[in-house]
């Protein structure tokens, strides 16, 4: 239509300027219509002299009609017309690129696969059109970019829809690097857009801006599913203690199923670990579950996420993701310094005891100078016997620290600055109890630990409190792993208002900016104060729990139960969870679903925690066939990290074991398991990615096709500023719309003098 | 509606009282009569002993008036109760705590229990249920001042008497001799030299020991729970209670009443700590 009345394709006009080829000089024809128009306001208003029915505003609409008329007479007369830059028939080429990836090789309709659907495009007439005036060029797209035979010579027929991922933007770069050195005037890509890179790079973007090549896309495939239900995310610690509770959080979404209901399953190895009912919302929307397993003995676990194929689901292939955990053969220690004898202290070592992941030292003043030191495991530093650790590097040999009702002033100003750098250098956990000589009342407010506590203390003492409160849990306490008891959310908020009441309870303050209360106390007296209060500090993390009388739980509570075991065990294991040690090897990602670069990073302390940024550090790679050292190089910016990357031959498990030393002295060492899968990826986000291929031919000047439409496109691929090109100068004047246009103007005036009774 | 509404309060009221803290009270006793309260009895404290009132072999003849667990009550709880003051970092009561196998939950507010001779104790089936609920949970129990393991002067054994309610708590668990070497003996003072503390009586009597032969070896012994832990801690052929009751008193050896309460503070620590 659009051409019917304006000659070209609208593309042309995007594409060119409008230039007036007459030669007589624009000012001129701004003179001559101001003198056109000052010549038909006298006669029109002579006339309206005359005419006692064209007078007034009727007079000015004449005037401004025959104006028009007059300004677009005189403009033809200077000779418009569109200035674009054309391909040099035969002289350019054009990349025709068909993505290869294996979602491509989905039926969607039932009528055959996407890359049918893609080569009957190209067959119908499509590149025969496009060889009338280019060379043509074919191309498959999956994980990289490959030329495929001459078009004549069946280059179509080696597509067989099977590539493991998709990367246009890498596949894009390639075309622009044969751009250097051949005339591709447009690229051509037929696909359905599910790239599985992360999208593509404004670098790309920009580099195909620069070399002004449009790149036209047709999109295959249905931009919705009929039904199917997709996993879009799951995040999991990738590092827990043995038997440890963890959370998977999981997001998906569904088409065709809303209202229904379905299961979600966490599996280690074929062994249901979780499963999960839900319940699907409207189609489309993005749905999360928290999900809580348990992460069993140590070992490395690919952990399997999935919701069971539905009836009738088009793709059961994007059920699924896999994770990687590395549970640790570790036992963090956690040193509790206690003040004075009393039952929490009893309990809470009763209570971890089980706990075969943590191991709990502790000392007890048991008189004004006696302490009592219990060291089960008998790996505690050996002065420990002596007291509270007075060195740097013995502290440090702990993961956690529980200051129970011990008085500031009881430690001396050294160990309190090494507690502080406990949590902010090393990283450790430092949990506050409640007590008669802790927190205010302990004279924290005015010690240097005051600044890693997660509340502001009051300014007074007496804050401790021997009076009955129950506890709650916060809208935070009910989404946190620390206070879960009860598997099921609401069953747990539940299970907290029946706990026994504690025997007291600490006023702690306000919990600072960026601390997080768990749980409130509610005392049978009045008010309501923070509990358990927890927030990150430094490397480490800090937390309260403000009341030394929770072992009620325990003994209100029938034997069986477990709550104050369960509580207890979860606080102190998310104390020392994330604890590094001094060497700490992570990379951004464990699963690599169709990658094969894998980026290694690792952080080097010593004894003190200081970063050692003079170490030699080893990745060793052990994989199926595969043995090799790589060489951890120094980050410039960052002391004490030291990064590598390195390619994964194939798929598989991989372990990674670096080793840091300086000269003689052994810095540590760290294991780290990733796993590379291919064929992954293309199982995910198959629906056609219109948005991505509309984005891609806009921001490049190219175009968006529906394959019905792609016939247009051997028209619009000729203007184009890449290649080898020749501008052109296509007239204008002869443009049906514009003749319309003086004929709309005559008619309306004659209209409006019809209707006003002149004639 | 009002009815409800009044019922539903006294039913949480008894919930209450059931589920709550009793207050502290003073009974009588068998040996003292108006004790004297020092003046900080009502003070909130972390801690005290309690000490349970159970029914004894006794209990029917002597027309209602059973005291049997009343024995050196209250002077020797309060002396007890000032050592631990003096001796310990333990934030404690001056005063102790009655309690009872009622089958109320009173008595899991009081993890450190002791009761006095056991050798006349008689604990129904209840009370015994309760009590290894009370020992599984995680309370202790001291036991004290009973002597001798045959028949004395038409009295039954104390040990087979103790020992008959004691099977009733845990017919499964054995009662074992404590070791030198058990914790319990070195949480604060190292006991490895201990000897028998006698009662009072041996001021009369002269002797150290009380229903015969069999009562003048002095025996360390405990039951265990699964962790190996002591539950119960049981002062056989010796009488603790007296020390501390009479060690105020010149005429009581201060070695019997320092031993006493240095196996006190121990076993206290000892509880707080395991």
């Amino acid at each position: 239509m659009f051409e019917f009345f304006f000659k070209y394709p609208a593309s042309v006009f995007s594409k060119g300027s409008i230039v007036l080829a007459g030669g007589w000089p624009v000012w001129l024809l701004i003179v001559a219509i101001l003198a056109a128009g000052a010549a038909l306001a006298y006669f029109v208003r002579r006339n309206a002299e005359s005419s006692v029915r064209v007078k007034g505003g009727r007079s000015a609409v004449v005037w401004v009609l025959q104006t028009l008329l007059a300004a677009v007479l005189l403009l033809l007369l200077w000779h418009p017309a569109l200035s674009v830059a054309t391909l040099r028939p035969q002289q350019n080429i054009v990349a025709v690129v068909v993505d290869d990836s294996s979602s491509m090789a989905v039926d969607d309709a039932g009528s055959g696969s996407r890359k049918n659907a893609a080569v009957n495009v190209l067959n119908s007439g499509l590149v025969k059109q496009l060889q009338e005036r280019f060379q043509v060029r074919l191309y498959k797209l999956s994980d990289h970019l490959d030329r495929l035979e001459a078009y004549d010579k069946g280059g179509l027929d080696k597509l067989t829809a099977a590539g493991t991922a998709t990367h246009i933007g890498d596949s894009l770069k390639q075309v622009l690097a044969d751009a250097a050195s051949l005339p591709i005037g447009a690229v051509v890509l037929l696909s359905d857009g599910a790239d599985n890179s992360g999208g593509i790079d404004l670098e790309t973007i920009s580099e195909v801006r620069r070399q002004r090549i449009p790149v036209h896309t047709i999109g295959f495939g249905r931009e919705k599913m009929a039904h199917d239900v997709e996993l879009t995310g799951v995040e999991t610690p990738a590092r827990a203690l043995p038997d440890s509770r963890l959370s998977a959080t999981v997001t998906f979404h569904q088409h065709g199923y809303a209202g229904g209901k379905a299961k979600i399953f966490i599996r280690d190895g074929g062994k249901v670990l979780a499963a999960h009912d839900i319940t699907f919302k409207a189609d489309g929307v993005e749905q999360t579950e928290n999900i809580l397993y348990n992460a069993g003995p140590v070992g490395v676990k690919a952990i399997e996420v999935a919701i069971d194929p539905l009836p009738g689901e088009e793709n059961s292939r994007n059920n699924k993701m896999v994770q990687m955990v590395n549970v640790d053969k570790r036992t963090p220690r956690i040193l509790y310094m206690e003040g004075e004898p009393r039952w929490e202290f009893k309990f809470l070592r009763r209570a971890v005891e089980d706990d075969r992941s943590i191991h709990l030292v502790t000392i007890l003043r048991t008189t004004q100078n006696k302490i009592y030191v219990q060291d089960e495991h008998g790996d505690a530093p050996k002065n420990i016997k002596d007291g509270f650790p007075t060195r740097v590097e013995d502290l440090f040999e702990f993961d956690g620290l529980i200051l129970g009702s011990v008085d500031a002033p009881y430690f001396t100003a050294n160990q309190q600055e090494m507690m502080k750098q406990f949590v902010d250098r090393r990283g450790g956990g430092l949990l506050f109890l409640g007590g008669r000589e802790a927190l205010a009342d302990g004279g924290y407010a005015r010690s240097v630990l005051n600044e890693v506590l997660p509340v502001k203390l009051p300014d007074r003492k007496n804050t401790f409190v021997r009076d009955p409160a129950t506890a709650e849990l916060t809208a935070q306490g009910r989404d946190s792993l620390i206070t879960r008891i009860e598997e099921d959310p609401q069953k747990n908020v539940e299970r907290w208002k029946k706990l026994p009441y504690m025997m007291n309870f600490q006023d702690a303050g306000q919990p600072k900016p960026g601390a997080v209360v768990l749980v409130d106390a509610l005392p049978t007296s009045v008010g309501k104060f923070p509990l358990l209060t927890i927030q990150n500090y430094g490397r480490g993390r800090t937390a309260v729990f403000a009341t030394a009388g929770s072992w009620r739980w325990q003994m209100l509570q029938p034997v069986a139960d477990k709550s104050h075991e369960m509580f207890y065990s979860q606080l102190l294991r998310w104390l020392v969870n994330d604890t590094p040690r001094r060497l700490m090897v992570s990379t951004p990602k464990q699963m690599l679903n169709d990658e094969t670069l894998v980026k290694l990073r690792a952080d080097v302390r010593d004894k003190a925690f200081l970063a050692a940024a003079d170490a030699t550090v080893e990745a060793h790679v052990l994989g199926d066939g595969v043995a090799e050292t790589v060489e951890m190089r120094p980050d410039a910016l960052d002391a004490g990290v030291y990064t590598a990357e390195w390619t994964i031959p194939k798929s598989g498990s991989y372990v990674v074991e670096v080793t840091a030393k300086r000269g003689a002295e052994d810095l540590g060492r760290d294991v780290l398991t990733f796993r590379r899968d291919d064929g992954v990826a293309e199982n995910f986000h198959v629906e056609q990615n219109r948005e991505l291929l509309e984005k891609l031919s806009s921001e490049t000047g190219g175009k968006y096709y529906k394959p019905e439409d792609a016939k247009k496109l051997g028209k619009d691929i000729n203007y184009s500023e890449a290649g080898i090109t020749v501008r052109e100068t296509r007239d204008l004047w002869d443009m049906p719309a514009i003749f319309l246009f003086l004929l709309m103007l005559r008619s309306g005036e004659w209209l409006l003098r019809r209707k006003w009774g002149v004639i | 509606m009002r009815a409800a509404i009044a019922l539903t309060f006294l039913l949480l009221a008894a919930w209450g009282v059931l589920r709550a803290q009793r207050p502290f009270k003073q009974y009588q006793a068998q040996e003292y009569e108006d004790f004297p309260l020092p003046p900080d009895w009502n003070t909130k404290t972390e801690w005290t002993r309690a000490r349970l009132h159970y029914p004894s072999v006794y209990a029917n003849r002597r027309y209602g008036l059973d005291l049997n667990w009343t024995i050196d009550y209250p002077r020797s709880d309060r002396h007890l109760l000032e050592g631990v003051r003096r001796l310990t970092r333990i934030d404690t009561r001056s005063v102790e705590q009655i309690v009872d196998l009622d089958g109320t939950d009173d008595v899991y507010n009081w993890p450190m229990m002791y009761a006095v001779e056991v050798g006349h104790w008689a604990l129904p089936d209840d009370q015994a249920a309760q009590l290894r609920d009370f020992l599984l949970r995680g309370g202790f129990l001291m036991v004290d001042d009973f002597h001798g393991d045959e028949p004395y002067h038409r009295v039954d054994s104390e040990w087979q008497v103790f020992n008959a309610s004691m099977h009733k708590v845990f017919p499964d668990r054995t009662i074992d001799d404590l070791e030198n070497s058990n914790p319990i003996f070195h949480t604060i003072y190292d006991l490895d030299e201990r000897f028998q503390v006698a009662g009072w009586q041996w001021y009369r009597s002269g002797r150290t020991y009380e229903a015969g032969e069999t009562g003048k070896t002095p025996h360390w012994r405990a039951i265990y729970d699964d962790k190996g832990r002591v539950m119960v801690a049981i002062c056989h052929n010796m009488d603790l209670g007296d020390a501390w009751e009479w060690s105020d008193d010149p005429r009581y050896p201060e070695k019997w009443a320092s031993l006493a309460y240095r196996i006190a503070m121990n076993y206290f620590i000892y509880d707080l700590t395991h």
